[in-house]
């Protein structure tokens, strides 16, 4: 009976992990792509556009997806893969998928289906499709946002406000302007934009920041790129201009060869705290190729130091420029490839180890001292413990010789439903015991209660074991699992499934939150059991941290892959690696 | 073709809009431009007028980028000169573009007052900006909204007497009525005499003032017009609790708020509004702390006890405050039993000050959580949960049967709490 009852279990995993019965995890695709064969059919019925329906682009994004599953499962023979690292690039989206959780991608149904025009339409024919809308909204405002959204040419938007103008005077509102101009601004039509800019000029005092954008965007291609400088002065008048205000700026600048207004305009970006967009710090890059200049290469090496503070990882087409700036520079004979970094740290590239995840001795007691006072102190001892029970935890962790891991106990027991808790944290607690590491187990008191859930004697045995530190059942077992593991010192470690995403929120400052990350990449060890078989399984903990880094005469990059959608606590899996040829 | 084209040119329209048209026509196809300019101008003054047919060679040009031209012609009221002049003031340039955005159909108000747009100023973040603009574009509707409803209204009400004033000239009668029409005179004045009664012999029910630091102006305000609310529903009841008002420092934003909320009633309500703390004012032993992050399930309403309910609106996230609170003084703790009667869907199983106190009242006149909860907001939840139908079922058939009496009390709860 048992027997039977896993097999089915372990059934549909199966075809979860196997795309080629074209069983997605969330959704058929099979079904979908018949599905979508009648939805553009009926698509084109209903609108004669050359744009792509939006079903469509669906579709595409999903065969994408599609493939890349595909790559990675046959790349899968390995046993890593098939458990992502809790912190690799996408292994939340691939945990999430694991869940059936089936999303319908229920299409909206269309309401207001009026054909879009292709073609320009004269005055009668403008009318007449007025009296076919139906809808709430304003017939003149919804056309174009529909031609927006559908990318037509902008002859179309420009009869339909001549008509507008016909009907009105000749004026034509302000909402329907910016809406061409944005039309026009896609397309590029830098006449256009001149011409709308001067209606603008003449008709309006001021602009708001959504025509100064578009305006910025659309001059920064003409000659008049200059113009967008004082736009972007009036934006700040009245507001701090947004990041793609400025990177707009800044391409502009560095398409017309002024260089020094862009690195102006960079350092005003960093000084209003905002961080500059990829695209901003990849036109630098690929303005550099053609540049031979010492100056700008050393304000470009800044650029990637930038990178490495702030934990930002460049994409892949920027991680391309970078590659091709470095190749480009005179003399100095870069090489660049894409690697991996294999577990022991060493790049596949080069052969180099990459730096270790291990924070400095400063660092360290930073980030124990900011536990401390922001995570279970945090301004209110009463929140998360009692101050008696905080006492009680310091002298135990005080009096306790350092611990080799430190484990969650609530975390580990529940991990597998079918078992009984006690017995969970007993199979674990014995095997860590077994290869002689000091264990620390952190529970709450109603642990030892006895009832069906926990055993009495098998928690009898845990406390033999190892030591334990029970919390009252009301106080919060995470923050003193930190500070126990921080304060046994840098080889210890604890294993919890648990993100702590609450815990680091609960940090001040985005510096502070990265080192916690950090540490929480090298010490977390995480149960990677699907069911508690022979033997526990813990995932591997990587020896390197993923940062953009330099020896000088080479280069570390990791990259996020495009067609790989990575969660905020996640890390890339992919590098750039630059070297100099000797 | 449109229709607005006209062919007679009055040389005298030219001249003021030449400036304008020059710079202009330089870039385009010049001499058909031109006529057009004029054209157009002309056109757009007399709209009334049109003419069959234009002549131009490129009618499709023409009729697209016609109406750029009218748009740059029709200038505005004096537009190069004033902008050096408002460069300095900010407050004037905001002031321009949240008109410029309403022009565009965001949410922003039409009117806006000094006070309001200094506050705009004062706000940090652009979303917090855009936030409070926001609101006041939909505390601006409301009021629109509800002006005219007003009107309507007193039209309605206008219309009522006219015809009133026809029936009773149809029928001037004397009537006998036992009673003047002082109704709601009457209704207070009875209230008042029921509050001065709990005041003496009423059960204390305590709104715990101490969360002011916990929240901004907006939560403030929020948390003040359901304590409002929860003294309005008190006032009516047959048994009201005696209310107090604790940890209320003078010169707090809360008191501030109550006293411009209730302006001269403030002196003149039947509650105890005190500085000190509840620990102070009662027994510790009597008290219970009643909130959701409890993890003591409250079972029925004790009538010699006093409960405690935080006047805290928590709209940022500040979990275990109360619970915090209760720790630190060593109180008992209690939450309602949400779980256990209703299927919860959706929202925070924090409900509102107002809501607690109706809970409360109900408990201690009924003492029946299904009336009780009949409070709780009908989107957080989809229903009860049957089991107390399920068990009066259970208690029929064992009647009906007559077993009930083998069966042992114990047992039976057990029964009702597993489901």
């Amino acid at each position: 009976m048992n027997f039977c009852f896993t097999t089915i279990r372990s059934f549909p995993k199966l075809w979860k992990n196997n795309p080629y019965l074209g069983v997605g995890p969330g959704h058929s695709y099979n079904s979908f792509f018949l599905k979508d064969g009648y939805g553009i059919r009926n698509q084109q019925k209903l609108f004669s556009l050359k744009t792509v329906s939006p079903q469509n682009t669906k579709a595409i994004n999903l065969t994408a997806k599609a493939r890349y599953r595909r790559k990675e499962d046959e790349g899968s023979n390995k046993v890593s893969s098939e458990f992502p690292h809790l912190f690799a690039a996408g292994a939340a989206k691939k945990r999430s998928q694991m869940n059936p959780h089936n999303q319908d991608l229920a299409l909206s149904p269309e309401r207001n289906i009026v054909q879009l025009p292709s073609k320009p339409l004269n005055s009668e024919q403008w009318d007449k499709l007025k009296e076919d809308f139906k809808g709430k909204a304003n017939f003149e405002d919804w056309i174009i946002i529909q031609l927006i959204n559908y990318n037509s040419s902008i002859d179309v938007a420009k009869s339909l406000l001549a008509w507008v103008a016909a009907k009105n005077n000749g004026i034509v509102s302000y909402n329907l302007l910016v809406k061409y101009l944005c039309l026009c601004v896609f397309h590029k039509q830098t006449s256009e934009v001149f011409d709308v800019y001067e209606i603008l000029k003449a008709r309006y005092k001021t602009l708001e920041t959504s025509a100064s954008t578009l305006l910025i965007r659309g001059l920064i291609h003409s000659d008049r790129w200059r113009e967008a400088l004082l736009l972007l002065e009036d934006i700040k008048k009245v507001m701090i201009p947004s990041k793609k205000n400025y990177g707009d700026c800044i391409q502009g600048a560095l398409l017309h060869q002024d260089v020094d207004i862009a690195w102006n305009l960079f350092q005003e970006l960093l000084g209003h705290d905002l961080i500059p967009m990829m695209e901003t710090l990849k036109a630098f890059f690929d303005f550099g190729k053609d540049l031979k200049d010492d100056q700008y290469s050393k304000k470009l090496l800044d650029l990637l130091l930038y990178l490495r503070n702030n934990q930002l990882y460049p994409g892949e087409s920027f991680a391309h420029s970078i590659k091709t700036w470095f190749e480009s520079v005179p003399g100095e004979q870069w090489k660049g490839q894409f690697t991996t970094i294999q577990k022991n740290g060493q790049c596949s590239g080069c052969g180099k180890t990459i730096e270790s995840i291990h924070l400095s001795a400063e660092e360290y007691e930073l980030l124990k001292r900011k536990i401390l006072s922001d995570v279970i102190d945090g301004g209110d001892q009463y929140k998360k413990t009692t101050p008696q029970e905080l006492k009680r935890f310091q002298n135990f962790v005080e009096h306790c010789p350092p611990f080799d891991v430190v484990v969650d106990g609530l975390n580990v027991a529940k991990m597998f439903p079918k078992v009984r808790e006690s017995q969970v944290l007993l199979k674990v607690v014995s095997q860590l015991a077994k290869a002689n590491l000091r264990v620390l187990v952190l529970g709450r008191k109603h642990m030892t209660v006895q009832s069906a859930r926990w055993r009495k004697d098998e928690m009898e045995k845990v406390q033999k074991q190892a030591s334990c530190f029970f919390a009252d059942n009301i106080s919060e077992d995470d923050p003193f699992l930190l500070y126990a593991t921080l304060n046994s010192g840098n080889h210890c470690k604890f294993i919890t499934k648990d993100l702590l995403r609450d815990h680091k929120a609960c940090l001040p400052d985005a510096k502070t939150q990265r080192l916690f990350f950090k540490w929480q990449q090298g010490h977390q060890l995480a149960i990677i059991n699907r069911f508690l078989g022979s033997k526990v399984i813990f995932q591997h903990i990587p020896s390197y941290d993923t940062v953009v880094q330099t020896t000088g005469d080479s280069w570390h990059i990791p990259y996020d892959e495009d067609l790989v959608e990575r969660y905020s606590y996640e890390v890339p899996t992919k590098w750039l690696c630059l070297h100099r040829k000797i | 073709m449109p229709v607005f084209l006209k062919m007679s040119i009055g040389i005298t329209f030219i001249r003021p809009f030449a400036r304008v048209l020059v710079p202009f026509t330089l870039n385009r196809k010049r001499r058909v431009l031109y006529s057009t300019i004029l054209q157009r101008y002309v056109s757009s003054k007399i709209p009334a007028e049109s003419s069959p047919k234009k002549e131009n060679a490129s009618p499709e040009q023409l009729e697209l980028d016609g109406w750029k031209i009218t748009m740059k012609s029709s200038v505005q009221e004096g537009v190069s000169t004033v902008s050096s002049a408002k460069d300095e003031d900010p407050v004037a340039a905001t002031r321009e573009l949240i008109e410029m955005w309403r022009l565009l159909g965001r949410e922003v108000p039409e009117h806006i007052s000094e006070e309001e747009l200094k506050t705009i100023m004062e706000c940090d973040s652009k979303s917090s900006k855009k936030k409070y603009l926001r609101y006041l574009y939909v505390k601006e509707k409301k009021k629109k909204a509800n002006q005219i409803k007003k009107e309507m209204k007193a039209a309605a009400r206008e219309k009522a007497i006219q015809d009133q004033l026809l029936e009773t000239a149809n029928q001037d009668k004397q009537q006998d009525f036992p009673f003047l029409r002082l109704w709601d005179r009457n209704m207070d004045i009875a209230m008042g005499w029921k509050g001065a009664q709990a005041m003496q012999f009423g059960q204390p029910l305590v709104f715990d003032m101490a969360y002011d630091d916990y929240m901004n102006p907006k939560e403030l305000r929020y948390a003040v017009s359901q304590l409002l609310e929860s003294e309005g529903c008190n006032r009516r009841d047959v048994d009201p609790f005696h209310i107090y008002f604790c940890n209320l420092k003078p010169e707090s934003p809360f008191r501030r708020e109550l006293i411009k909320r209730y302006g001269e009633k403030w002196n003149k309500l039947f509650l105890t509004a005190t500085e000190k703390s509840h620990v102070d004012l009662f027994p510790k032993d009597n008290i219970i702390y009643l909130t959701a992050d409890s993890p003591n399930i409250m079972t029925s309403f004790k009538h010699d006890k006093i409960y405690i309910v935080g006047s805290f609106v928590d709209k940022n996230i500040h979990p275990g405050a109360s619970l915090a609170k209760a720790k630190r003084l060593k109180l008992a703790t209690e939450c309602f039993p949400l779980d256990k009667y209703l299927h919860w869907d959706t929202g925070t199983k924090n409900l509102t000050i107002d809501q607690v106190t109706r809970i409360l009242l109900c408990l201690k006149n009924t003492g029946s959580w299904e009336e009780a909860l009949k409070f709780v907001p009908k989107r957080k939840h989809s229903g009860y949960l049957d089991f107390s139908q399920h068990t009066q079922e259970f208690v029929n058939r064992m009647k009906k049967s007559k077993t009930i009496n083998s069966f042992p009390k114990g047992s039976l709860n057990r029964y009702t709490q597993k489901k």
